[in-house]
């Protein structure tokens, strides 16, 4: 039996165009319809209302940002990369990201696609204005033969549409596998889905399958390649002749219809919200409420992917898979007030959900903004604060290090006098180092050997450096912290400040914005001493593997320095996760609920990553890591007998 | 026919045992992983609340198990449980092939080091109870050197949750106690401060001793638990903790620090543990049948546990428990042993 | 002139019987840690702010168990919540959230 198309392929004289329904118009457009005028009304109601929400000032800069020539590429790039091809899960998960790639993508080419051919071979007469509105999406419809279609050209675009569609097929394909073995795809835990998640994801599943019984009925009469073709044969073979398409394409509609009806509601609304996350992302404005404005494109670009579920350290607990940041933005979402606060408290803080979001969703964040609105109004006082700091550390005896420094470790002292006075190097050891006596006796132990004249801004204790306070939401009470800091260390007349705790170190870079002071972690400061050859060190067998501090690492972008260090001094072995997808040792102060249990089980998971490559020793570069971890490893009686746990500063300095 | 009886541990408690046992009339076996006898008693100089010396009270133990076939230096190797006895292959090649184990493993001495705060093992002049005891013993130690203010810190891995040990070690305050009297009589001149959570001072004469260093030496007590130690230049240590009682936070400079490390689950007990499959309780340490009815006998029939194995105890508490402990083993070996036709309803009906 | 037994001298008396049981409940809802502190002052020995203005959690945890939820906020109020206490806890109670929560519920009119 010859197909009608090559039938009428054949004919000598072949009509211009074939018009099977001339008006455009069937009655199973109506769900479609439906659906996307909804959608529509509610994306641009949203749209609206959420750049409404932004505070002026950003307002503006958003729209400016749109016509700055580097911003329009970094868009491009991004929304390339991070919508259509998903190119952050190809990185870590590829066959993640070619289900995710495969969807996204190959539905925005069988859209860009449909409408191409449209305009290339439907007739002026037939255009939009003049009844054509549903060509590009039910084409294949209303369309019968068009003649342009059997060229070399016409048989391009068939082969084309008919390859996203099998594209399209793949993905869903895994989709549909990977509800049910969803490790394969690289993914220990997925999200539980909500109601209208459901929805959508079957209208999801079903639309394309249904779009290829559809096509596949129709295409002897409309036309199709390698797919639907084939796929028609068959139907003939099965069927015979009379085929009944017409409820297929209903049923494709109906599918069509639904999704757009339910996605709003469901995690699908990320498709269209990605794209404005990304442009306000891109332009730089910041969240200043954790639902309103930018936190709400955010919250909405979220596609519940749950690749933070596997991110989030609190996951070696299935109770506590609850507090991911997925759920967080779910809640949300429905304004749960009370759960919302549940979860922006439990967090960690440790960021490796937001260094590993498809989106670049910056939960942490979300949170703190959250935490914000509960307890920045919390009354303080820190009256005491200015004459804490005066009466401080960089004056009177025993307290001036650089004096004593030059005295006992036999340095000269500064040719100035006045330099004596002001030191190069200010180290502030923070209020958790106190309680790590090894790191201040080895940080003191390093710049003594490589001669580095320096003050001690808080030998005897100083105050906090903010970053918790900024952490539990109190942000005002964090700056009147920060500036009385700010003026010890600018009177000290320093030029470098050497911070032993990545916590310090993550305000003291981001926040305290000192003029002319170079502010380092000492990891940085001793690889520079190393690599200048001015502190003396020596290689040794010794096995160590160094965990990447949450602030440090993923906070503070500094991965490369400790490592060089440490290469110089021993042998580096790899964790099974390292760099930003390190696994916070528990300790974190980011939490503000997290029970000792809870985060004894996190050290626990922590230090298996660690012990992958079975090190003798781990390295740490931070007071908080470098106790949890040793309390971890002699509470846990037998199991870490062979590893010690030592701080950075430490093995540099044997 | 003489029982075999194996005895795992040469402290206090397994030296007790064996004694008691061997007076019985059965074949003791007592192995001790260490060169020398004594347990922690052997490196201790004077105990309370008397003061008597450890190696008197020591070799009045060995005394007391002559005729007991001892091996030091010697581990198990591998131990399974034959119908009703118990076959142990030791690391001195020997097999024994024993009708009732006692398991009196002790226990060790909490790391000082993995008090981080305290800075044990960093600075200088930080010492435990066991480098006192060693110095008293020896006479000499280069950390001590005429400290003129001297703390004692109670309660280092003990009552800590931080240091997964949540209970009291027991013998730590008098052992501070004593020892405070003991460096008052040292160094005369010295201020000595012990700070302590709560003073437990529960036995025979404990009380009589507090008030003796109270009334005699006096050293000061202060209700607040030491939470931050840092160095001078000169070496001294500045020592942060709160006054409870006058609700002030303070600080102190000291000479010299000794922490009270408190008692652990012995690791070479809890290896000896995992080859039986022993249950240990949440604590650490063994756990026995019923605590208050059955407290040496452990949920294995044939098998008995005495001393600190089963938490921490005072010398003259572990010297108790040895000796009920080898009255359950005589009970067993004679009640329930014996009966070979009864022996799994017998064990069932009285271990 | 009576003499109604008593003077209008203020007692310098704890009053348990004042103790807002309700209040306290509420409080060890949001943070059970509350009940577990065994009075050590090790929070109070490390406090930063406690080096130079009185703070002292271990006091106001008493304070409010005392009836005296006024003096356990001023107890609490200068706290930069730097989180020493929480490293030094032996009972390992989570101080900061307590600190928080104790703020939240006792300043809330």
């Amino acid at each position: 039996m010859t197909p009608l198309y090559q039938f009428l392929a054949a004919q000598a004289e072949v009509p211009e165009v074939i018009d099977r329904i001339p008006s455009g118009y069937s009655h199973f457009v109506i769900p479609f319809t439906i659906g996307i005028t909804f959608f529509l009304c509610w994306i641009g109601v949203g749209c609206v209302r959420l750049l409404a929400a932004i505070p002026r000032n950003d307002r503006i800069r958003f729209w400016k940002s749109l016509f700055i020539p580097k911003t329009i590429v970094k868009n491009l790039k991004d929304l390339f990369g991070d919508c259509l091809f998903h190119l952050k899960i190809w990185q870590r998960k590829p066959l993640l990201g070619y289900m995710h790639s495969a969807i996204a993508f190959g539905w925005f080419m069988i859209i860009v696609l449909g409408h191409i051919e449209v305009a290339l071979f439907v007739p002026a007469r037939l255009n939009v204005s003049r009844g054509g509105l549903f060509y590009p999406i039910f084409y294949r419809y209303f369309v019968w033969m068009n003649p342009g279609h059997t060229t070399l050209k016409g048989s391009f675009f068939f082969f084309l549409m008919d390859f996203f569609l099998l594209y399209i097929l793949t993905g869903i394909g895994l989709a549909v596998f990977k509800r049910f073995r969803s490790i394969v795809l690289g993914m220990r835990h997925t999200t539980k889905p909500s109601l209208a998640d459901r929805i959508a994801l079957y209208s999801l599943w079903l639309i394309f399958p249904l779009r290829l019984l559809a096509e596949s009925f129709t295409a002897d009469l409309s036309g199709g390649s390698f797919l639907t073709v084939g796929v028609n044969h068959f139907w003939h073979f099965l069927f015979g002749d009379k085929l009944m398409f017409l409820p297929f394409w209903w049923a494709y509609s109906i599918s069509l219809g639904l999704f757009f009806v339910a996605m709003p509601f469901s995690r699908y609304m990320h498709i269209l919200t990605e794209v404005l996350w990304i442009l306000l992302r891109n332009a730089g404005i910041k969240p200043h409420h954790p639902r309103k404005g930018v936190a709400e494109a955010e919250i909405y670009a979220c596609s519940s992917c749950g690749l933070c579920l596997d991110a989030c350290p609190m996951n070696v607990q299935k109770k506590n898979l609850k507090y991911s940041s997925v759920y967080f933005i779910r809640f949300l979402r429905r304004h749960n007030e009370k759960k919302i606060n549940a979860i922006a408290d439990k967090c960690l803080m440790c960021d490796k959900c937001h260094a590993l979001c498809p989106v670049g969703v910056d939960a942490p964040a979300l949170r703190r903004a959250q935490r914000i609105t509960v307890n920045n109004s919390l009354p303080y006082d820190y009256s005491y604060l200015p004459s804490a700091v005066s009466a401080g550390q960089l004056s009177g005896p025993g307290r001036v290090h650089p004096r004593f420094a030059a005295a006992e470790y036999g340095l000269s002292p500064a040719a100035d006098p006045a330099g004596a006075q002001k030191p190069e190097v200010l180290y502030f050891a923070g209020c958790m180092t106190h309680l790590t006596p090894r790191i201040i006796k080895a940080v003191e132990k390093v710049f003594k050997a490589a001669g580095v004249e320096y003050a001690f801004a808080d030998r005897e204790g100083g105050i906090c450096c903010g970053r918790p306070l900024m952490l539990a939401g109190k942000t005002e009470a964090a700056a009147k912290v920060i500036e009385a800091n700010k003026k010890m260390i600018e009177e000290s007349g320093c030029t470098t400040l050497v911070l032993s705790c990545p916590i310090c170190y993550k305000i003291f870079r981001e926040e305290y914005h000192l003029e002319g002071i170079k502010v380092v972690h000492y990891t940085q400061f001793i690889n520079d001493l190393i690599a200048s050859g001015r502190l003396p060190v020596s290689k040794s067998d010794e096995k160590i593997v160094y965990h990447d501090p949450c602030e440090l690492g993923r906070g503070c972008n500094v991965y490369f320095e400790p490592r060089a260090a440490l290469d110089q001094v021993g042998t580096l072995v790899k964790a099974a996760k390292e760099y930003d997808e390190s696994i916070c040792c528990g300790g974190s102060l980011g939490s503000l609920t997290l029970d000792t249990r809870d985060r004894a089980k996190i050290s626990e998971s922590s230090l298996d990553n660690l012990l992958a490559n079975s090190p003798e020793t781990i390295v740490t570069a931070c007071p908080l890591c470098l106790k949890t971890f040793s309390e971890a490893v002699s509470n846990s009686k037998h199991k870490y007998i062979r590893v010690t746990v030592k701080d950075f500063a430490e093995v540099i300095c044997r | 026919m003489k029982n075999n009886i194996l005895i795992i541990g040469g402290g206090p408690a397994g030296l007790e045992a064996s004694a008691q046992l061997q007076r019985m009339g059965y074949n003791v076996i007592l192995i001790e992983k260490d060169s020398v006898l004594g347990g922690h008693l052997a490196k201790w100089d004077r105990l309370f609340p008397d003061g008597v010396p450890a190696d008197e009270v020591l070799s009045g133990l060995i005394h007391g198990t002559e005729g007991v076939k001892l091996f030091t230096e010697t581990e198990i190797r591998a131990i399974n449980r034959l119908e009703k006895s118990y076959n142990v292959r030791l690391t001195n090649g020997i097999t024994v092939l024993s009708d009732a184990v006692l398991i009196a493993s002790g226990f060790d001495l909490f790391n000082a080091v993995k008090k981080e705060e305290y800075g044990y093992g960093i600075y200088d002049r930080v010492i435990t109870n066991a480098d006192l005891e060693a110095y008293f013993k020896n006479g000499s130690d280069k950390r001590i050197d005429h400290p003129k203010r001297i703390g004692f810190v109670h309660c280092v891995g003990s009552r800590d949750e931080k240091s997964g040990c949540r209970s009291c070690s027991k013998v730590c305050c008098a052992t501070a106690v004593k020892q405070a009297i003991e460096v008052k009589e040292s160094f005369p001149d010295a201020e000595v401060f012990c700070f302590y959570m709560d003073l437990r001072l529960f036995g025979r004469h404990y009380e009589d001793l507090y008030l003796k260093a109270q009334k005699e030496y006096g050293v000061r007590f202060i209700r607040g638990r030491v939470a931050e130690v840092s160095e001078n230049i000169d070496g001294s240590l500045v020592i942060k903790a709160e006054d409870t009682v006058a609700s002030k936070p303070l600080k102190a400079t000291m000479d010299l620090l000794v922490l009270m490390s408190g008692m652990r689950p012995s690791v070479s007990g809890k290896a000896v543990g995992d080859l039986l499959e022993m249950t240990v309780e949440e604590d650490g340490y063994f756990a026995v049948r019923s605590g208050i009815a059955a407290g040496q006998r452990s949920p294995l029939p044939g098998l008995f546990l005495a001393g600190a194995a089963t938490g921490p105890k005072t010398l003259p508490e572990t010297l108790a428990d040895a000796r009920a402990a080898a009255v359950e083993i005589d009970r067993y070996l004679t009640e329930i042993f014996p009966d070979a036709r009864n022996y799994k309803q017998l064990v069932r009906e009285r271990w | 002139m009576v003499d109604f037994g008593f003077g209008l001298v203020p007692s310098s008396r704890m009053n348990l019987d004042l103790f807002d049981k309700e209040k306290y409940e509420e409080l060890a809802e949001i943070e059970p840690d509350v009940r577990i502190c065994m009075a050590c002052g090790s929070c109070t020995a490390v406090c930063t702010a406690g080096k130079y203005t009185r703070t002292s959690l271990r006091e106001a945890i008493e304070d409010i168990k005392n009836a005296k939820p006024e003096k356990a906020l001023e107890m609490l109020r200068a706290c930069q919540l730097c989180g020493k206490c929480s490293m030094v806890c032996p009972r390992g109670i989570n101080t900061r959230h307590l600190i928080l929560s104790i703020t939240k519920v006792y300043s809330a009119k």
